[in-house]
């Protein structure tokens, strides 16, 4: 089919309709999934998806259908009722499209020897991570394993005169494990890869690794509680410190009150060495994109620099409510409205290495997962620390379990001490170590 | 369609199941004032899974043609056959339920109003929860389902089922200078949209959210420690569903849940017996025919405080040698059956709630589910709890805020003393996720029993 013929009738049969504006975004995608469970291969899935939504204004007036039958009358349906739609909703001046933007397209997301991946072929890579990992160690125990491809086309045309599409392929492994021996039970841990290009996921080695960790982890103990370092990974430092400040930076959060940091762009929000970027145009980047939901074209957005607030994170809609433009965030597919995503985002500022970062700390722990509740209107959060290490005198002594930590997210971007230079891929954040003083750690 | 379908079903050399499924979900959202959104999708489609050498494949499309469907059915097939040669525990079996034929239409469609007379309702409520003193903000969220379901297999499956779900909730955020606080309330409801109100109107629902927040504003802190509770209908739900639930699903069961080998033996209070049951007039969890074309019959998890029954879907009944009773669910057509809980409860007693009340000396009344949450699969639990008050000499007493439950969810159903004779389905808005996500119910009567209180003092950060 002709996506872009399909769009292009949509906007025509919209303009016999006293419209003031529309939009047609479109979008598809083929799936593989191959997961293990309780060491054994589960149902291997294939799925082809394709679905259209139509965004139309009229008076300030707004209305939103979508669907995934591709035909001419099913446009026709879905084209009506989304104007029934703003025909019944009241008016807003922040509705509206924006201008047409220009488009300098991203390198390196779609992998074009691997973008017709067969089902087989992706059972294989699954079987290589789960048989290296398996094999690595008796003790080792795997709780699921998942190995998926995923090949998407997006396009977007409107009355505005934009028109684009972008293709990206991606390839996942993410799996859960634990290593036991006799009664003695690790916790679990988690290994996640994810990467544009098939090449650079390393199953053999993210399988050994994990192994590694899980069988490192039995004989965990419990720790008193006291007073110092936490160390986190940055797997934890994205369910604590990056989803709190993705959440403080989005701009639907922050024309809704939401976010504390409302009306703290210019202020000190963290350490001076920190810095936060939003970089769509990183090769090969997860979330690497040329345009966003609405078409706009995103910049390199310092969020903060040097621990300064710089920027939200907005599209059209709450750039307006803002005074300010769009900065080209608008996420989500052909199934709902714009709202806010970030595109890659990173966290800068460290120069340590992890093994500086441990031999510098006197007493702490570092928390490889977390398990718990971070509220990001407060900045709260507590929970537990799975697959924990307790650091003395700069050696990592031995591993923990049982302890809890809490803090609040926002005094301790204030009381940062170290960060690594070096980051990890997790989704579509690269992510440091974080290292933080003073916070309570509760053990037995 | 079922002609089609059927078609294309008996070319299949191997066991196959065929599942076309159209949703038409209709969402509102007004939020201070303004519509922040109102939106209308369709997704339709077909599922197809086929078993081949012990191994299950499944393929999705959404394109309807006959040559697509069948070549769905083909890559269905040889995702089985890849998988097969890599699958150890080979599915040689699997169990037959009640097979659903025929049409099972259990809503009706005419029962609904308009989309523009929902959003100036709902335009109305928001308005009226910010006129509130101490009130500054309001939250109006909607939706609807509207499925249609056709299903075949080799086994003679052969349904069409048709239903509809509507679901509301309320918010109502509360501030007096100094501190912040949420009343929740919500209601979900399989049938038509003036049964969504049929237990409370939506000025009452704004008027109990108002009234929460407003509560909450007043209410003290309070410290911790183990007491002598009485839980609400939503509490109760929370807890059979959440906690206790998720462990006696027959995946999680075989992947080392506490409940693994515990058939027989107690688990509960002698008082205590909790079932799932898809057949559930009205309840949002409603499910009379499953996604693997089962009829839906009531499952017995436990019976007077003895686990007897976990959750199964075919697969998993033939492993255990029991029959399905309609718990294998799919969200959409782009998801496979998995195992999934449907309306889950605690059935009523005898006690009246004042005698409940009656007979504490020092504990609390807690109603509702708060902020934050979550179970393991040890039924380990921590539950926030959004509604508290205090039981003095046998009287309910003071409100107080900031508290959370948590303990063993089998050991607080070992604690029950008294079980209320006032039973009720209470999840309101109620989605759980277990890799996609499913419509559920859940609820009970009113329980007293012992958990362990976490409170917090003025000023702490928990």
């Amino acid at each position: 089919m002709d996506e872009m013929k399909f769009a292009n009738q949509i906007i025509e049969k919209a303009k016999r309709m006293n419209l003031d504006d529309i939009e047609v975004y479109y979008n598809s995608s083929k799936n593989l999934d191959v997961v293990w469970e309780k060491g054994d291969l589960q149902i291997p899935k294939t799925d082809l998806y394709q679905g259209f939504g139509i965004r139309v204004f009229k008076d300030g007036s707004t209305g939103f259908s979508s669907s995934n039958i591709i035909n001419e009358e099913e446009a026709e349906r879905v084209l009506e009722r989304a104007a029934e739609i703003a025909n019944i909703t009241p008016s807003d001046e922040s509705n509206f499209l924006p201008e047409k933007s220009d488009i300098d397209y991203v390198d390196g997301i779609v992998d074009k020897e691997n973008n017709d991946i067969e089902l087989v072929e992706a059972v294989e890579k699954g079987k290589e991570f789960v048989e290296t990992f398996l094999n690595y160690d008796q003790r080792v125990k795997l709780d699921t394993a998942n190995f998926s491809t995923n090949l998407t086309k997006k396009l977007i045309v409107n009355s505005r005169g934009t028109k684009a599409s972008e293709e990206k392929t991606v390839f996942e492994n993410m799996a859960m494990a634990f290593a036991r021996e006799n009664e003695n039970v690790s916790s679990f841990d988690l290994s996640f890869q994810i990467a544009c290009k098939l090449a650079d996921l390393d199953l053999k080695e993210k399988a050994e690794e994990l192994a590694k960790k899980v069988v490192n982890s039995l004989d965990a103990e419990s720790v008193e509680s006291f007073e110092g370092s936490v160390i986190l990974t940055p797997f934890s430092a994205l369910s604590i410190v990056a989803s709190t400040i993705g959440f403080a930076i989005n701009g639907e959060n922050v024309i809704n009150d939401m976010s504390p940091w409302a009306d703290k762009i210019g202020d000190e929000v963290a350490i001076p060495e920190l810095s936060v970027i939003d970089d769509a145009h990183l090769a090969g980047g997860i979330g690497s994109r040329s345009f966003d939901r609405e078409g706009v074209a995103p910049k390199r957005l310092e969020i903060i620099k040097n621990g300064k607030l710089n920027n939200f994170i907005h599209n059209t809609y709450t750039a307006h409510k803002m005074g300010t433009k769009s900065t080209g965030h608008a996420g989500g597919g052909a199934q709902s409205k714009p709202g806010i995503s970030p595109s890659n985002f990173i966290i800068n500022g460290g120069d340590k290495t992890l093994d500086e970062i441990i031999a510098n700390t006197e007493k702490g722990i570092l928390v490889n997962r977390f398990s718990g509740n971070t509220d990001p209107i407060s900045g709260d959060f507590s929970g537990v620390v799975k697959g924990g290490k307790y650091i003395e005198n700069g050696e990592m002594v031995k591993s923990i379990k049982g302890v809890m930590i809490a803090g609040n997210v926002y005094e301790l971007l204030n009381k940062i001490s170290a960060m690594t230079a070096e980051k990890e891929f997790i989704q579509n954040y690269r992510l440091p170590h974080i290292k933080f003083e003073n916070v309570s750690i509760t053990g037995k | 369609m079922i002609n089609k379908l059927k078609e294309i079903l008996n070319k299949s050399e191997h066991w196959t199941e065929i599942r076309y499924h159209n949703r038409q979900q209709t969402s509102i959202q007004i939020k201070n004032g303004e519509v922040n959104r109102v939106e209308d999708s369709t997704v339709a489609g077909v599922g197809i899974r086929c078993l081949v050498n012990g191994c299950w494949g499944f393929a999705a499309t959404a394109d309807m043609s006959k040559e697509s469907l069948e070549k769905a059915v083909e890559e269905a097939a040889s995702a089985a056959e890849v998988g097969s040669s890599l699958r150890k525990n080979k599915i040689d079996r699997i169990a037959d339920g009640e097979i659903a034929k025929g049409n099972y239409i259990y809503t009706d469609e005419n029962d609904d109003v308009e989309l523009k007379e929902k959003i100036d309702l709902f335009l109305e409520a928001e308005e009226f929860i910010r006129e509130k003193e101490n009130i500054v903000s309001g939250v109006v969220n909607y939706s609807k389902y509207n499925d249609e379901k056709t299903i075949l297999n080799s086994d003679g499956a052969q349904v069409n089922i048709k239903d509809i779900k509507h679901d509301i909730g309320v918010v109502s955020i509360g501030h007096n200078g100094s501190s912040q606080e949420i009343g929740s309330v919500s209601a979900g409801v399989t049938g038509g949209w003036s049964e969504l109100f049929e237990e409370r109107s939506l000025m009452e629902m704004v008027e109990e959210s108002v009234n929460i927040a407003r509560t909450k504003l007043e209410a003290d802190y309070t410290s911790g420690g183990d007491y002598t509770v009485i839980l609400d209908p939503m509490l109760v739900g929370v807890l059979a569903h959440e906690a206790i639930g998720h462990t006696v699903e027959a995946d999680f069961v075989m992947s080392g849940s506490i409940v693994q080998d515990k058939i027989g033996e107690k688990v509960a209070s002698e008082k205590i017996t909790m079932i799932d049951n898809g057949n559930i007039d009205k309840a949002a969890g409603m499910t009379v025919v499953d996604d693997e074309g089962t009829v839906a019959q009531p499952t017995t998890i436990i019976k007077d405080g003895i686990l007897k029954e976990y959750l199964h879907n075919r697969e998993s009944a033939a492993e255990f040698s029991v029959e399905p009773k309609g718990n294998a669910r799919a969200f959409t057509y782009r998801d496979e059956p998995l195992v999934r809980m449907t309306n889950t409860y605690i059935k009523e007693g005898e006690s009246s709630f004042e005698e409940m009340v009656s007979d504490i000396d020092n504990g609390y009344y807690l109603k509702g589910l708060g902020q934050g949450g979550q179970a393991d699969a040890n039924a380990e639990f921590m539950f926030g709890v959004q509604e508290a008050y205090k039981i003095e000499d046998g009287k309910i007493t003071d409100p107080v805020k900031g508290i959370t439950i948590s303990g063993q969810a089998f050991e607080v159903l070992n604690s029950v003393d008294a079980v209320g004779n006032d039973l009720k389905f209470a999840l309101g808005r109620g989605y759980c996720g277990k890799g996609q996500m499913a419509k559920v119910d859940a609820g009970g009567p009113h329980l007293r029993c012992k958990v362990k209180i976490g409170g917090q003092q003025e000023g702490d950060v928990s």
